[in-house]
C-alpha cells in the first residue's frame, strides 16, 4: 500500500466473457428472426470436420439451403474444399487465435446473402478446448470426436461433452481395426452429459449420414 | 507454461479490469471465480496474466484465482464429495460417480491502492 494511501476492495460480479456475449446474443437474433439454424461444429484437428462438412453438403444439395463459415489459422484450404459444394463460403483466418469469437461471425455474417440461406454451418478452429467457451450465437453446438483420437477424449473434454447439443463419433468405418472401445466412449459421456445424443457417422464411407441429416432437419 | 487457451481469457480480463479501474489509484489485485468445466489452469492464467498486463496500466497486479472443483456424487453409497478431476472411483467402489460442475467465469474484485487525495 502507498504511504499515506488506502486499500479498497471492489466487489463486482461480472462475467468475463461479456462483451463477446453480448455480440453472440445478437448474431443469436439475427440467426432467428431469419429462421436460420445454426451449428457451432467443435472438434480436434484431424477429426475429420472439414470432410464431414464435404459430404454433409453433398447429401443437402438441392434439399437445404446452406452457408459455411469455416475458421482457421492461416490457410484457406478449407474453405476451398468447401467451396466446391457451397456458395456461400467465408473463410475467416484467425491468425493467432484458436477459436472463433462472435465477433468475427458477425463480420463474416456480413458478406453472406442471408435471404438466401436457411442453414448455417460454422466451423471452428481445430480446438477441443477454448471453443466452447466463446459464444457464437449459435442455436446448436456440435461436437465431433473420431475414432483414431482414441477413446479417452470425451473424458479429457468434459466441457465440450457438457456443452453439446449433438455428438458425432467420426471414422467410425475404422471400428474394426482399431482398439477405440466405442462402449467406454460412450459411459464416459453419459457420467458428464446423460442426454446428448451421439451419431455414429463416416465422412468418407457416408455411414449414418442419414441419421445426421435427420438431426438438421428436425 | 504459458497456456494459450488461458491467454485469450486473460485477455478479455485485462480489458475489463481497465475499463473498471478507477483513474486515481493502482490495481493491486484482480480476483476472478472459475468453474472446473472452463479446464483453465490457474497457474497458467496467472502466468498470461502477467504477459498481457506487462506494460500496462495495470502491471504488476495480482491475479487471483478462485478455481471452484467438480462436485463428485456417488449413487450406490449416497457420499458426495468435491475433486479437482471429474473421473474418479468412489470408496466404497463404485467405480463411476457423477461429476458436476460450473462453467462460471466470473470477474469477482478488484483491490485498488488509493493515492492521497
Amino acid at each position: 500500500m502507498p504511504e499515506g494511501g488506502r486499500t479498497t476492495r471492489i466487489p463486482l460480479v461480472e462475467r468475463v466473457l461479456e462483451a463477446n456475449d453480448q455480440v453472440a446474443a445478437v448474431n443469436r437474433a439475427e440467426l432467428e428472426r431469419r429462421g436460420i439454424f445454426s451449428v457451432d461444429l467443435i472438434g480436434a484437428p484431424g477429426s475429420g470436420k472439414t470432410a464431414l462438412l464435404e459430404s454433409t453438403l453433398r447429401a443437402l444439395k438441392g434439399h437445404r439451403r446452406p452457408a459455411v463459415l469455416v475458421g482457421d489459422l492461416a490457410t484457406r484450404r478449407d474453405g476451398d474444399r468447401l467451396a466446391r459444394w457451397c456458395d456461400q463460403v467465408v473463410q475467416i483466418s484467425t491468425g493467432q487465435g484458436c477459436h472463433l469469437e462472435a465477433n468475427q461471425v458477425r463480420d463474416a455474417l456480413g458478406q453472406i446473402d442471408l435471404d438466401a440461406v436457411d442453414l448455417l454451418f460454422i466451423e471452428n478452429v481445430g480446438n477441443l478446448i477454448c471453443p466452447v467457451g466463446f459464444d457464437l450465437g449459435q442455436a446448436a453446438k456440435v461436437g465431433l470426436f473420431s475414432l483414431t483420437e482414441g477413446d479417452d477424449k470425451a473424458a479429457k473434454h468434459p466441457y465440450l461433452v457438457e456443452a453439446a447439443d449433438l455428438l458425432l463419433l467420426n471414422k467410425i468405418d475404422l471400428l474394426p481395426h482399431l482398439s477405440f472401445d466405442r462402449s467406454s466412449f460412450e459411459a464416459d459421456v453419459r457420467l458428464l452429459n446423460p442426454r446428448v445424443p451421439i451419431l455414429d457417422v463416416s465422412a468418407t464411407t457416408g455411414q449414418g449420414l442419414d441419421a445426421w441429416i435427420t438431426w438438421l432437419d428436425r | 507454461m504459458l497456456g494459450v487457451h488461458e491467454f485469450s481469457i486473460a485477455e478479455a480480463l485485462a480489458a475489463q479490469v481497465q475499463r473498471h479501474a478507477p483513474a486515481a489509484g493502482r490495481v493491486r489485485e484482480v480476483e476472478i471465480s472459475v468453474g472446473a468445466l472452463r479446464g483453465l489452469e490457474p497457474e497458467a492464467l496467472r502466468m498470461s496474466w502477467e504477459a498481457v498486463t506487462h506494460g500496462t496500466a495495470i502491471a504488476g497486479s495480482i491475479l487471483n484465482v478462485d478455481l471452484r472443483p467438480w462436485s463428485i456424487a456417488c449413487s450406490t453409497c449416497g457420499r458426495t464429495w468435491t475433486s479437482p478431476v471429474p473421473f474418479v472411483a468412489c470408496a466404497c467402489g463404485d467405480p463411476a460417480p457423477v461429476p458436476t460442475a460450473g462453467d462460471e467465469l466470473n470477474l469477482v474484485s478488484l483491490t485498488i491502492d488509493e493515492e492521497e487525495a
